[in-house]
C-alpha cells in the first residue's frame, strides 16, 4: 500500500512532534511514522531540564542571564566545535520554545512568584534548566502528542522505517515495516523529515531507550547524505549501575555530590571551580580515572551522595531519581548513597544538515538527535538536548514548509521499486535456513565499541576494534532468524537495526580513528591536547560503492575564539 | 541470588492458533534480573518468536505492562527474585486485587507467570491491542484549552498547584489500572481509570477555562459514575497516580452541584 502526505516525519519524540504541530497549522498534510507509540520514545524519559535563560532566577551577584551566556556556555561546552551561527540561533529561541510548551499546556516546576523554575545544571554559568520536577521529556511529550490529537494529525504506530527512497537525486518517500502485519508499506512525500534520535545502543552500557538505534542516520548514510562528527559520543558520569538507567545532572544541579571509595569528593581535584557541576565529560573522564586508579568500589562504580539534600527536596524535586534507586538498585537516596558508573548517553554527531535541518539530499531533512547542525559540537551540555528537539522541531518544519511550495508529488513508481525491493530483501532474510544467532553479533557489537571508543580512546585499540566491527558486518549475512513469520516478527526488525547499528559502529570507528587530538567527550590518550590547528573542524562520513570516506569541513566560529577550557 | 534457575511461564497466542498455550522456559538469572531482561533472553536464546513491547525499561514509558503473577506491572520494573519470593510490591497490597487474565495454574516458588494485559485485545503473545485505551483516551479530549489569549511570558502558577496537577500529569499511560479495574472486565463501555484521571487532570489546571465542562465531559453512564470504588487502579500504578481519588473528587464535585 502506498500511502500520500505532503510531509512524513520519521519519529514520534519531541523533535517529530513539534514538527509535526507546525506542519498541521500551515494547513499541510504531514504524517509520523514511528516505530512505537510516540508516547514511548526515548524522549519522554528525559529528566533534568530544558536550558532557556529566562532569567527568573538570578545568577551569582544577582547577575541576570541572556542567550549570550547560555551561546557561550554552549560553545564552551562543545569545545568550540558547535556551529556558533546554529548555538546562537537555538540560544536565541530559547526563552521562547519553553514558554511556548507552557502555553500549550505544559506543568512546568514553579517558583514560588509563580514563574517558571530554573536550577543550576553542568557547565552553565547561570540557574538556567527549566524543569518539571524530573520528568521533564515526560510533561513536554505528553503535552505535544496531546495536541497531536486535538489537531487530529496521522501517526503510523509501530512502523520501522526501512529504507529512504531517492529519485533522481531528490528524496521522494520512505519505505516502512508495517510491524504487527508484516507488510512492507510505501510512503510518498514531498519533504521527508528524519526525527528518528540517537544510537546509543550500539554501546554495552547505555542510558538510552532500547529502542535508540539510529536507523534514521544510518539509512541517510546509505542514500547518500552524509554523517558528522559521529566521534563525539557523550558518556553521563551518572548512570545506575547495573542498569545503567539515568541519574539526572539535576541531582547534582540540587547539590548532589560524588564520592569515591575512600569517601573523597574527588571532583574537586579535577575541577576546582565547578566541581561536580564541571561538563559531563570532564567528570566522565574524572570517574574513568578513580576506577581505573582504584578508587572505586568493585565493578567499577562509585557513589552519588543525596542524603544531605534532605528527604523534603529529595522527595519534591527528584522524586522520579528516587523512584528509579529504589526500584532498580533497591536503594533510597534519602538514607543511602547511589551507586554510579559512567554509560553512553547521547550522540553528538548525526545527518549532516544546514541550519535549516537540510541535508546534501534534495527533500530530506534531519533534527533533533539523529541530526548534528551542530549546537553540541564535541561535548552537549545537560539540558541543551531537550531544548534541540523543539527548537529544531518548529524551526527545521518552517524550512520544509517554505520549501516544499515549489514540489510536486512525482509519480508512484520509485515507491513501488522499493517497496518490492525491501520485500524481497525481508523475504531473503526469512527463508534463511541455517546460520549463527544474530543476537551475538549484537553482544559483541556493543562490547567491541565499549571498548574501543569508550571514554578512554588509543590508535592501536581503536584499530583492532574497527577490524572486529567490519567482522561482524560480514558475518550478518550469513545469520538467520528462528522466526520465519511476518507478523509481528521482532527479531526481524532487531535484525534490520543491527544491520544499521553495525555501519553507524564503523562511522563512529573511522571518525575516531581519524581525529588525532582529544576535544570534548572524544579523548585520546595517545593525543591527549586538543589541536585547534588540525582539528577545529567537523569529521563527515559519506558511504560509497560500500566504502565510507573521511572528510572535514570547517566549524562556524564568529562570536566566541576558542581558548583554553577551565572548569 | 537465586539457588534454582527460576522459570517463566509465558503466555502465547498467534492468529493461527486457536486458543491460547503457555511455555515454560527455565532462564539464567542475573543480580537484579527483571521479567523484561527475562523475556529478552528467552527471546534471544530460546525462542526469537515470542512477542512483547518494549522501550526504556527505566519505568518511564508505560510500554511493557503486561499481567505478572496476576497482577498488571511493568515487566521492566518487576524483579524476578522478588516475584518468586512472593513479595509483592508495595503499591499492591490488597488481596482483593482482580485476578484478571485465564485460569491457569503456576508455581509462585519456581515460576513467574507472565501474561498479556487483561481487557485488552491480544494480537500475539504479550503483545495487545492499545486501541480501545487510547480511544477513552481521547473521547476525554486530553487537550490544553487555557482561559485568555496567550499572555507573552508564561502563566503564573502557584506552586502548590503544580504539585497537585503533578499526581496526576505523572501518569504513563501504561494501561496497567485499566487492565486492574474490576468494573472495565465488566463493562467494556467504561472509560476507565487512566482516561478518568487524564480528565481530571484537565480539570483541576487552574490555567484552564473550561472548568466545568470538564467535570460535565464525564458525567455520564460510563464516566465517573461507573467507577465502584475498588481502588485496583491505584494499587497497580507505577507511578502512584490515584484515579480512584480523582474519580471521587469529581463525584463529590457534581454532587455539590445538585
Amino acid at each position: 500500500m502506498i500511502h500520500h502526505h505532503d510531509v512524513i516525519i520519521i519519529g514520534g519524540g519531541l523533535t517529530g512532534l513539534r514538527a509535526a504541530l507546525q506542519i498541521k497549522d500551515a494547513g499541510l498534510d504531514g504524517a509520523v511514522i514511528s516505530k512505537v507509540h510516540p508516547l514511548r520514545s526515548h524522549s519522554v524519559t528525559a529528566q533534568g531540564g530544558m536550558n532557556a535563560s529566562l532569567g527568573n532566577v538570578e545568577g551569582e551577584g544577582g547577575v541576570k542571564d541572556s542567550w549570550q551566556n547560555h551561546a557561550y556556555d554552549t560553545v564552551k561546552g562543545s569545545d568550540y566545535l558547535a556551529d556558533q551561527d546554529a548555538v546562537e540561533l537555538m540560544c536565541r529561541e530559547a526563552p521562547r520554545t519553553v514558554i511556548e510548551l507552557e502555553h500549550m499546556g505544559t506543568v512546568w516546576s514553579r517558583l514560588e512568584n509563580g514563574k517558571i523554575a530554573q536550577r543550576p545544571f553542568g557547565g552553565a554559568g547561570f540557574p538556567r534548566t527549566c524543569y518539571a520536577a524530573d520528568r521533564t521529556g515526560h510533561n513536554a511529550l505528553h503535552t505535544l502528542y496531546e495536541n497531536m490529537v486535538g489537531r487530529e494529525i496521522p501517526v503510523y504506530e509501530e512502523f520501522y522505517l526501512t529504507s529512504l527512497v531517492i529519485d533522481e537525486g531528490r528524496c521522494v518517500g520512505c519505505t516502512a515495516l508495517e510491524i504487527v502485519t508484516g507488510e512492507v508499506h510505501g510512503f510518498q512525500a514531498r519533504a521527508v523529515l528524519l526525527a528518528t534520535g540517537g544510537f546509543g545502543r550500539i554501546y554495552d552500557r547505555s542510558t538510552n531507550a532500547l529502542i535508540n538505534t539510529g536507523e534514521g542516520a544510518s539509512l541517510a548514510l546509505e542514500a547518500g547524505a552524509q554523517l558528522k562528527d559521529m566521534e563525539f559520543v557523550q558518556f553521563h558520569p551518572t548512570t545506575l549501575y547495573g542498569t545503567n538507567i539515568l541519574i539526572t545532572e539535576g541531582a547534582r544541579g540540587e547539590g548532589g555530590i560524588l564520592l569515591n571509595k575512600d569517601g573523597e569528593r574527588f571532583m574537586e581535584g579535577y575541577a576546582p571551580h565547578t566541581r561536580d557541576l564541571a561538563a559531563r565529560d570532564v567528570i566522565s573522564r574524572a570517574m574513568e580515572q578513580e576506577i581505573a586508579e582504584g578508587r572505586a568500589y568493585l565493578g567499577g562504580y562509585l557513589y552519588l551522595d543525596l542524603r544531605h539534600l534532605g528527604p523534603d527536596k529529595i522527595k519534591e524535586r527528584l522524586p522520579g531519581i528516587r523512584q528509579i534507586a529504589m526500584d532498580f538498585a533497591g536503594v533510597d537516596p534519602i538514607e543511602e548513597k547511589i551507586p554510579v558508573q559512567p554509560g553512553q548517553h547521547y550522540s553528538m554527531g548525526g545527518v549532516d544538515v544546514d541550519m535549516g535541518g537540510a541535508t546534501s539530499i534534495p527533500g530530506l531533512y534531519a533534527a533533533g538527535e539523529c541530526a548534528c547542525i551542530s549546537v553540541h559540537g564535541a561535548n552537549r551540555l545537560g539540558g541543551n538536548s531537550l531544548l534541540e528537539t523543539v527548537v529544531f522541531g518548529r524551526l527545521v518544519a518552517d524550512r520544509i514548509i517554505e520549501d516544499v511550495y515549489s514540489i510536486n508529488f512525482t509519480e508512484e513508481e520509485p515507491i513501488k521499486t522499493a517497496m518490492i525491493n525491501m520485500d524481497i530483501k525481508i523475504g531473503d532474510i526469512l527463508g534463511r535456513e541455517e546460520g549463527e544467532h544474530f543476537f551475538q553479533i549484537r553482544e559483541a557489537m556493543t562490547r567491541t565499541m565499549s571498548q574501543g571508543f569508550g571514554i578512554l580512546r588509543e590508535k592501536q585499540d581503536m584499530q583492532e576494534s574497527l577490524q572486529e566491527i567490519k567482522k561482524l558486518q560480514k558475518q550478518l549475512p550469513r545469520v538467520s532468524l528462528q522466526n520465519s513469520k511476518r507478523e509481528l516478527n521482532q527479531a526481524l526488525v532487531r535484525f534490520l537495526e543491527l544491520e544499521g547499528m553495525l555501519l553507524l559502529s564503523e562511522a563512529v570507528a573511522r571518525s575516531a580513528i581519524a581525529r588525532e587530538e582529544s576535544r570534548g567527550s572524544h579523548f585520546r590518550t595517545d593525543y591527549p591536547e586538543r589541536d585547534d590547528i588540525n582539528f577545529l573542524k567537523h569529521t563527515l562520513i559519506d558511504l560509497k560503492d560500500d566504502k565510507m570516506h573521511v572528510s572535514y569541513k570547517p566549524v562556524k566560529l564568529g562570536m566566541f575564539e576558542p581558548e583554553e577550557r577551565v572548569y | 541470588m537465586i539457588k534454582v534457575n527460576p522459570k517463566i511461564k509465558v503466555y502465547r497466542f498467534n492468529h493461527e492458533m486457536e486458543s491460547p498455550d503457555y511455555d515454560t522456559f527455565e532462564v539464567e538469572p542475573h543480580p537484579g534480573m527483571t521479567v523484561l531482561s527475562a523475556l529478552f533472553q528467552i527471546q534471544e536464546k530460546y525462542d526469537d518468536s515470542l512477542a512483547f513491547r518494549y522501550s526504556c525499561r527505566g519505568a518511564v514509558c508505560g510500554t511493557c505492562a503486561m499481567l505478572i503473577n496476576k497482577v498488571p506491572r511493568l515487566a521492566c520494573r518487576s524483579q524476578v527474585e522478588d516475584l518468586l519470593k512472593d513479595k509483592v510490591p508495595e503499591t499492591v497490597t490488597d488481596e482483593n486485587i482482580s485476578m484478571a487474565g485465564e485460569d491457569i495454574s503456576w508455581n509462585p516458588e519456581e515460576e513467574v507467570l507472565v501474561e498479556p494485559l487483561p481487557h485488552l485485545p491480544v494480537i500475539r503473545d504479550l503483545v495487545v491491542d492499545m486501541e480501545l485505551f487510547f480511544q477513552y483516551y481521547r473521547l476525554v479530549e486530553p487537550i490544553f484549552r487555557p482561559a485568555g489569549p496567550d499572555p507573552e511570558k508564561e502563566r503564573l502558577m502557584d506552586p502548590g498547584a503544580v504539585k497537585e496537577l503533578g499526581v496526576y500529569t505523572n501518569c504513563i499511560l501504561c494501561g496497567a489500572c485499566h487492565a486492574a479495574c474490576p468494573v472495565v472486565g465488566e463493562n467494556p463501555e467504561y472509560l476507565g481509570p487512566a482516561a478518568l484521571a487524564k480528565l481530571y487532570r484537565f480539570y483541576i489546571d487552574p490555567r484552564e477555562a473550561e472548568g466545568d465542562s470538564r467535570l460535565e465531559k464525564g458525567d455520564i453512564l460510563n464516566g465517573w459514575w461507573a467507577c465502584e470504588s475498588y481502588g485496583d487502579c491505584y494499587r497497580v500504578c507505577p507511578r502512584n497516580v490515584p484515579p480512584i481519588v480523582a474519580i471521587r473528587q469529581a463525584i463529590n464535585q457534581l454532587n455539590k452541584r445538585k
